[in-house]
């Protein structure tokens, strides 16, 4: 399997790793009071200063910065660089080192993928709470060494510190569900919606991988696989990482989606996993999501077009905001060429479906954004299709400029209607995903005024990550419908191996989310990155991101048989 | 897993790299921060600020204030919160009024970050009028980044910096590591001959 990028990522992390031997329990089973509070409060409010940089009061923590500089908890918290598994990063040459209580409270000594040097020095005392007391407020460690100026120091009443204290305690200190010593469990929701063919192309090459990975772990245990195995420890941050067992297990959903919540939390509490992975749902991830978030289990870029787009959410990771971000696209591109649109209203023209909703909520949340007026938005129940008249009656006779029409297959009828009748707007925008490969057969008369929205990387630019995908995942001649999903297959595949080796052996479900966001950081300005995954012109993520591909093209066709895409705007549109 | 024990220098290695900061935070023993002159041709690129607005950056950089632009994007750990801190700090020592200075922070993770993301991070460091932060296309920043000698091709390995020019002085005060915010309001009078 892969590759220089992952070989690379694994080398300089171990330069400023900070591996640990493993999990330390916390003391817990007996009631305990902290600062006047109970466990669980104190745990509430370690959490939100930790996370969020708000005192138990209420009002910001306080702190100074680089000697002399104030900042406020709300601007500067604890997550930002110790990341919310409170395990660390690396960032233009600052390394953060772990602050759970597992590193901070036994003594500091080199580790070296996770094995102790046993003839380093000690580097640091373990800390107490009244030297991690002093540490927060002085920026003094208990070996007399001064950290980093830009480790806040914190102004903390002696009860508050407590509470923070008391969080760090517990942050990371018991391994994640679905974690054995032997085994890492995880399990793929795919719900009844989804046609047969789809799921297979998903769940096949998914299930393979695992059984890729159990074998190649399998063999390393085999006398005449002793050799890789050496040179797979010696790769990995953590050497029981190339030996470790994944399984996956189906989670099948069944009638409506109101009943997903309750079967989700049957097969969990049936089996209880580490994280989901991929997935499918035709009709919407959201109750998927919920549950995700709810019980603080990530979920590993499921396939769906319809995800939950928030600001805050933190567990599930998506490859993009799917049509809503269409619509977006359409907004950002109008916006950008200005001055063509000041003629006349713009309009839309939603299904409705939950497709056409999530398109117009795209456009139309992101216009507004922008400071443009609401568009005049029409509903198409089912069975009706938009004429020209229809337009005019909606706006009183006066023709719009432009036109998106968010709306499935039935598009192409409207199209052909206005092109054919000589009054048309001058600009209609459609979404490819949802109109479907239908598209390519466009009248020459409609392509002109049409623009459609087209969320991936162009057919031709495409072409060369086919093979690969293929020969990567041990499938070929795979096409249409079935070779998006295998590219994103193999997309979750790369990003989850990659994290495993990130993970160094930590198995806790915030730090899975943390070592995806940072080492798909990369990909800020970096073409090579660019290159490393199928289907999206560009895939990356940083701390916190959750939607890989933030871009669409706007495209057009070109005339005659065979049209190719012609791109309208960049990948995205500023 | 057995034990392993490696010898005495590759500990020595081991515990610089982790103990002690990378390069990027200091220039050497005993510095701040590294300050150095130079020579930067603002490419004629227009990006766009947290309001959507469209900014020309040559012209924005012929301002007859004290520019200080550093590089920053509004997920980033570590550097960013501590220059953004700065940045914040020293509009709130410089008072109210727009007075003789504009601060510009440069997005390296355009794709990420919109002109919405960008004006909630101006809000989450109290920023007031006179702090622009723009982003653009990748294409765009790169180009800004090159001119001004700050790409870095991962936004995760991005570097400290802070630019600093006068209108009194063609050339560029280039400080290299986290400064501090007294030192910065030295650094801002001395681009102002004070």
């Amino acid at each position: 399997m892969k590759t220089p990028i992952v070989l690379l990522a694994g080398f300089s992390s171990l330069l400023f790793s900070f591996a640990l031997n493993g999990p330390v329990r916390a003391a817990e089973d007996k009631p305990v009071v902290i600062a006047g509070v109970s466990r669980t409060e104190a745990l509430r409010l370690g959490e939100r200063m930790y996370r969020e940089g708000i005192l138990p009061s209420g009002g910001p923590m306080r702190a100074v910065v680089k000697g002399d500089i104030p900042v406020t908890g709300t601007a500067f918290t604890c997550l930002s660089c110790h990341l919310r598994s409170g395990l660390g990063s690396v960032e233009g040459g600052i390394v953060t080192p772990p602050t759970n209580g597992s590193y901070l409270y036994k003594p500091l000594r080199q580790l070296h993928k996770g094995i102790e040097i046993s003839s380093a020095p000690v580097l640091r005392p373990a800390y107490t709470d009244a030297s991690l007391a002093d540490a927060l407020r002085g920026g003094i460690d208990p070996s007399g060494r001064r950290l980093n100026e830009v480790m806040p120091r914190y102004l903390l009443q002696d009860n508050d510190m407590a509470i923070l204290i008391f969080y760090l305690k517990s942050l990371s200190s018991q391994f994640s569900p679905g974690v054995s010593d032997t085994t890492l469990r995880f399990a793929t929701v795919i719900t009844d919606d989804v046609d047969p063919a789809s799921r297979d192309a998903m769940i096949i090459p998914l299930e393979k991988f695992i059984t890729y990975k159990n074998n190649q772990a399998a063999y390393y245990e085999t006398r005449a696989g002793v050799r890789s195995a050496r040179m797979a420890e010696s790769m990995l941050l953590s050497p029981e990482t190339a030996y470790k067992r994944l399984s996956l297990a189906r989670w099948l959903l069944k009638g409506p989606p109101d009943t997903w919540r309750g079967q989700l939390e049957e097969y969990y509490r049936r089996e209880p996993v580490f994280a989901l992975l991929g997935g499918m749902a035709k009709n919407g991830w959201q109750p998927i999501h919920r549950f995700s978030e709810d019980n603080r289990i990530p979920c590993i870029l499921p396939i769906t077009d319809l995800p939950v787009i928030s600001d805050t959410d933190w567990h599930t990771l998506y490859f993009s905001k799917g049509l809503y971000q269409e619509g977006e696209g359409a907004a950002r591109y109008l916006n950008s060429i200005g001055a063509m649109v000041k003629g006349g209203p713009v309009l839309q023209l939603v299904r409705a479906s939950r497709e056409g909703r999530a398109l117009s909520a795209g456009f139309q949340e992101t216009w507004r954004g922008l400071g443009h007026q609401a568009p005049v938005t029409v509903t198409l129940r089912s069975g009706e299709t938009a004429t020209m008249d229809s337009l005019l009656k909606v706006l009183s006779g006066e023709k719009p400029s432009v036109v998106l029409l968010w709306d499935g297959p039935e598009t192409l009828a409207s199209l052909e209607a206005w092109a054919s009748s000589g009054q048309r707007p001058e600009m209609v925008f459609v979404s490819s995903s949802y109109v479907g490969k239908g598209i390519w057969t466009l009248p020459d008369e409609a392509r002109g005024f049409t623009y459609l929205t087209y969320p991936f990387r162009l057919p031709r630019d495409e072409e060369r990550y086919t093979g690969a995908v293929e020969s990567f995942m041990g499938m070929n001649k795979v096409q249409g419908d079935a070779l998006i999903i295998l590219k994103k297959v193999y997309s979750a595949v790369q990003v989850l191996s990659q994290a495993l080796m990130d993970m160094k052996g930590n198995y806790y479900r915030d730090n899975l989310l943390d070592v995806i966001g940072t080492s798909m950081g990369a990909g800020g300005m970096d073409v090579a990155q660019d290159r490393t995954y199928p289907l999206y012109e560009r895939f990356s993520l940083g701390p916190g991101q959750r939607y890989a591909s933030k871009g669409c093209y706007i495209v057009q066709l070109t005339k005659g048989p065979g049209p190719e895409l012609v791109k309208k705007s960049d990948w995205v549109i500023h | 897993m057995t034990r392993r024990t490696v010898s005495s220098l590759a500990i020595l290695l081991l515990a610089a790299a982790f103990v002690f900061p990378g390069k990027g935070v200091c220039a050497a023993a005993g510095e701040k921060y590294k300050r150095t002159i130079e020579n930067y041709v603002i490419p004629d690129v227009t990006l766009v600020n947290q309001d959507g607005v469209k900014v020309r950056l040559s012209r924005l950089m012929r301002s007859k204030e004290v520019i200080m632009v550093d590089f920053i994007y509004t997920t980033c750990t570590t550097i960013c919160p501590v220059l953004s801190a700065g940045f914040a700090n020293f509009q709130r020592r410089m008072g109210p009024g727009p007075g003789d200075v504009r601060l510009v922070s440069i997005s390296i993770d355009p794709d990420n970050d919109t002109p919405k993301k960008m004006k909630e991070y101006l809000k989450r460091y109290d920023a007031k009028p006179g702090w622009d932060f723009l982003t653009g296309s990748r294409e765009d920043i790169e180009k800004v980044t090159r001119a001004l000698d700050a790409y870095t091709p991962n936004k995760m390995s991005h570097l400290p910096l802070a630019l600093l020019h006068s209108p009194a002085d063609s050339r560029w005060v280039r400080i290299y590591g986290l400064i501090g915010a007294s030192d910065l309001v030295a650094e801002y009078e001395r681009a102002l001959g004070r």
